[in-house]
């Protein structure tokens, strides 16, 4: 029995995705899964399995930040899950990346505590390229828009984003100078831990806010193209197990 | 117009698709795969070939050793207008599994080196462009060549992390190996985060020369070279694809 998320081996079906928000992955469990079934409910971290497309998947709250995210990723490889597709919220570091737009990262700032305990600093945070591609194709197939590139990760909601003290404009400048899109709380470590323990991450973000003009997105328009963003990811999750056939 | 302060060439000298050895004296194998190769500059450790491959304006640079040199390489032929670059080199294997001989296509690279974080902090990620991966991957495949993908280790330091290092080597590439790092080499962490800062599609191909764990080495450069016009072959397809 895994400590956290009180599942055992073979309990959650072994292709998952990892919104932050529990309610989220209520909502995915319960809207997008046929034959769903919730099968633990333990702190930030709500899981059910599935199908879509008649392929078995499962759903997991990663809760917020990289510290809960990684004990999720962790206890779910226990217990034999193999592909891991992050679908959450972003605030966009880019003239170029407009509310609500989708973004499919390649890799991560590791501007987070948690992945530093596992590996040195110069290690890459990046994406499974395989994950990356299959976002990619299905994101074509559904016809819909996306940005492709790297994030910034990092712990300290409150020191970065269109609600924090003092000027975080000037801690942002560096970063969105580099071309990094967008920032978030999960990645990096997702990403590292997947690369450790040789298991399949990836992400993808729909942007809730811009940080440099401190605009929000328009609330149909972010819930439009965070269903978008759930549709691609579990999609691609249903190909991920198909080519392993392959 | 004016000269490329180290490199010696113009802007109009070379094309989108540069291939970038490390080795100035391996120039001349990669351009011989072009269709009327020409000499435009040699300069130091870098020499400069440019010609046609299928259609597509070709170039060659070699970037020296090391990530300084391949900074400045990097730099100036972005400059000049390459939008396409491929390193193409050798490596040696942090894992068992890994063989001499075999092809290296890496996703990413741990940045233990200097010449990055003067451009960006450490815990920028230093990834390969994935359409470049992509294209590498497939026309590898389609060769039925045997190579391996995933994050590989850029350092600086020659004699303290290679199979001519003093014998304590292994304890400090331990971390590396327990985190999966394919293998070593000299240049990628850098050329990875400058084409990223500078947004031009810049990925790495390797030939594995050594394995660290076994100690074995390829010291007869003439084993090298079939395996360098391959993987020049591999390139140049890729550029095709990409190209397209």
């Amino acid at each position: 029995m895994q400590y956290h998320i009180k599942c055992k081996k073979g309990e959650v079906n072994k292709a998952v995705l990892l919104p932050g928000d529990i309610e989220r992955a209520d909502y995915i469990g319960t809207k997008f899964f046929n034959k769903s079934k919730k099968i633990t409910e333990n702190r930030e971290f709500h899981i059910y399995n599935g199908l879509y497309e008649n392929k078995p998947l499962a759903v997991c709250s990663t809760g917020i930040g990289c510290m809960s995210a990684a004990v999720a990723i962790e206890e779910l490889t226990n217990i034999g899950c193999k592909y891991f597709i992050r679908v959450g919220t972003c605030g966009s570091l880019s003239p170029e990346v407009n509310m609500a737009d989708i973004i499919i990262v390649t890799g991560a700032v590791r501007g987070d505590g948690a992945s530093k305990e596992y590996v040195p600093i110069e290690y890459p945070a990046v994406a499974d390229y395989r994950t990356v591609n299959t976002l990619r194709n299905r994101a074509k197939k559904e016809d819909t828009d996306y940005k492709l590139g790297i994030i910034r990760t990092h712990d300290a909601f409150y020191m970065e984003s269109p609600f924090a003290f003092g000027d975080y404009k000037k801690k942002i400048a560096l970063w969105a100078e580099a071309g990094t899109l967008a920032i978030e709380n999960e990645s990096s470590t997702l990403f590292v831990i997947g690369s450790l323990r040789k298991v399949q991450v990836g992400t993808i973000l729909v942007t809730a806010g811009n940080l440099i003009t401190g605009k929000e997105s328009p609330k149909n328009r972010l819930q439009k193209s965070i269903d978008k963003a759930i549709i691609i990811a579990a999609g691609a999750l249903v190909d991920l197990q198909e080519e392993e056939k392959i | 117009m004016k000269k490329m302060h180290h490199l010696q060439i113009t802007s109009g000298q070379i094309g989108k698709f540069v291939i970038m050895p490390g080795d100035p004296g391996r120039c001349h194998l990669i351009a011989e795969h072009f269709e009327n190769p020409q000499l435009i500059a040699q300069s130091r450790e870098y020499t400069t070939y440019t010609g046609k491959y299928k259609g597509l304006r070709v170039s060659v640079t070699s970037t020296g050793m090391g990530c300084p040199s391949a900074a400045i390489a990097l730099e100036e032929l972005i400059i000049s207008g390459a939008k396409y670059l491929i390193r193409l080199g050798t490596t040696g294997a942090l894992q068992k599994n890994i063989n001499l001989g075999d092809i290296i296509i890496p996703t990413s690279a741990v940045r233990l080196e200097g010449t990055s974080v003067e451009y960006i902090p450490i815990e920028f990620p230093a990834i390969a462009d994935i359409d470049i991966v992509d294209a590498l991957i497939k026309i590898t495949h389609t060769k039925n060549e045997k190579f391996h993908t995933g994050i590989i280790m850029s350092h600086d330091a020659f004699y303290k992390g290679s199979v001519f290092a003093d014998p304590d080597f292994l304890k400090r590439e331990q971390v590396w190996i327990d985190s999966n790092v394919l293998s070593v080499e000299n240049e990628s962490s850098a050329i990875f985060t400058i084409g990223y800062l500078r947004k031009v599609k810049v990925g790495t191909i390797l030939t594995t020369v050594a394995n660290h764990l076994t100690r074995e080495v390829i010291t007869d450069e003439e084993k090298v070279n079939p395996i360098f016009h391959l993987l020049t072959d591999i390139c140049l397809e890729a550029f095709k694809n990409l190209g397209e």
